[in-house]
């Protein structure tokens, strides 16, 4: 595991939108047991402050909770993971849209070519 | 928590530190950033009374500095201090004799960290392996505080990771660290608090992840700024 990093961004937030990535992919399961906050600091390469933030924050969004002194889990709760997935979705599209309205572009022009580009990525 | 309140020292008629204050907390890294010749080395050298300033106060965990603090703070100078002649092993052994604070254990597990051989006489190992056995030397001191000058210069990139790879271990973890450096790029996801510093004064202190939240701004986003601006 290891995450290319930009400058600009809070790295506690990268480092979360990192594990939403892998929930809304299915790399990470429900209920899923995850690295302690020293393991992750090591597999990310980051500041063990930087990995509890992280932490914290997933915390208490209800994306990972912790059981007394048991090793922290993904939330088993299935629709966080759903809305986990929408809310990437919508942001992506979000960012398209206001790229694609900035030079005019109709939408029926558009979505022809988000279909052939989308089926050509996919089958490489 | 290291305490530096308006620290001023003078070498001849130069003025180094024109009143330099700043704070280092405990589990935190702070990160002294400054070209060459801005006083970065004599403010570790103050903050360990190498070097007597004229005037200001450092504290350490609110005490100023004195015979015991030595087993609280340590500094990692940017090149050994250790007869070449010797034997890593030896040099250890040295550490053992002069601190009370020296943990053998942490030693060994460095020296496997790092794939070295304490057999190995220092005159013969490479720049790289003699920075990671410098290193070694502080690290292995249960100090609350460390202090490193430069610990990244003139290392090969592999190397680098290395050590960098340290800072994100148990080995650093709930101590304070002060580093320095001219070359943040490595370290600038690594580093708690950042420190700028020109010709003896300090331009700015900040908290690199607040920045980044608040100003969408990198830690090198920050240095342009304020050097440059």
């Amino acid at each position: 595991m290891k995450i290319k990093f930009n400058n600009r961004d809070p790295v506690y937030v990268q480092v979360i939108r990192h594990f939403k990535e892998q929930m809304a992919t299915g790399v990470i399961e429900p209920g899923q047991e995850i690295p302690s906050r020293r393991e992750l600091a090591n597999q990310l390469k980051i500041n063990p402050n930087t990995a509890q933030r992280a932490y914290k924050e997933m915390e208490e969004e209800g994306l990972i909770f912790t059981e007394g002194n048991l090793p922290s889990r993904m939330t088993t709760d299935e629709k966080v993971f759903q809305a986990v997935r929408s809310e990437l979705i919508l942001e992506a599209v979000d960012a398209f849209v206001n790229a694609v309205r900035t030079i005019n572009v109709p939408l029926d022009e558009v979505l022809p070519i988000i279909e052939q580009k989308y089926k050509k990525e996919c089958n490489e | 928590m290291i305490e530096l309140k308006n620290v001023t020292k003078k070498f001849g008629k130069k003025q180094v530190l024109k009143g330099v204050s700043f704070t280092a907390e405990k589990g935190k890294i702070t990160c002294l950033i400054g070209i060459n010749g801005v006083g970065k080395t004599t403010i570790m050298k103050a903050i360990m009374a190498l070097t007597p300033i004229d005037s200001g106060e450092i504290l350490i965990n609110g005490e100023t500095l004195n015979k015991g603090s030595y087993e609280k703070v340590t500094f990692i100078p940017d090149a050994i201090t250790m007869l070449p002649s010797m034997k890593i092993s030896e040099a250890f052994t040295f550490m053992a004799d002069f601190y009370n604070s020296w943990n053998m254990e942490r030693a060994k597990e460095l020296l496997n960290f790092f794939n070295l051989n304490e057999t190995d006489r220092i005159s013969e190992l490479s720049k790289g392996n003699t920075a990671k056995v410098n290193l070694i030397l502080g690290l292995a001191l249960d100090v609350d505080y460390i202090l490193m000058d430069e610990p990244f210069s003139g290392i090969d990139i592999f190397s680098r990771e290395q050590i960098a790879d340290v800072f994100t271990s148990h080995l650093i973890e709930d101590r304070g660290v002060i580093i320095t450096t001219h070359e943040i790029n490595d370290i600038e996801h690594l580093i708690d608090k950042a420190v700028l510093l020109d010709n003896g004064v300090i331009l700015k202190e900040f908290d690199t992840e607040e920045i980044r939240e608040t100003e969408g701004k990198s830690v090198v986003d920050v240095m342009r700024e304020v050097y440059r601006g």
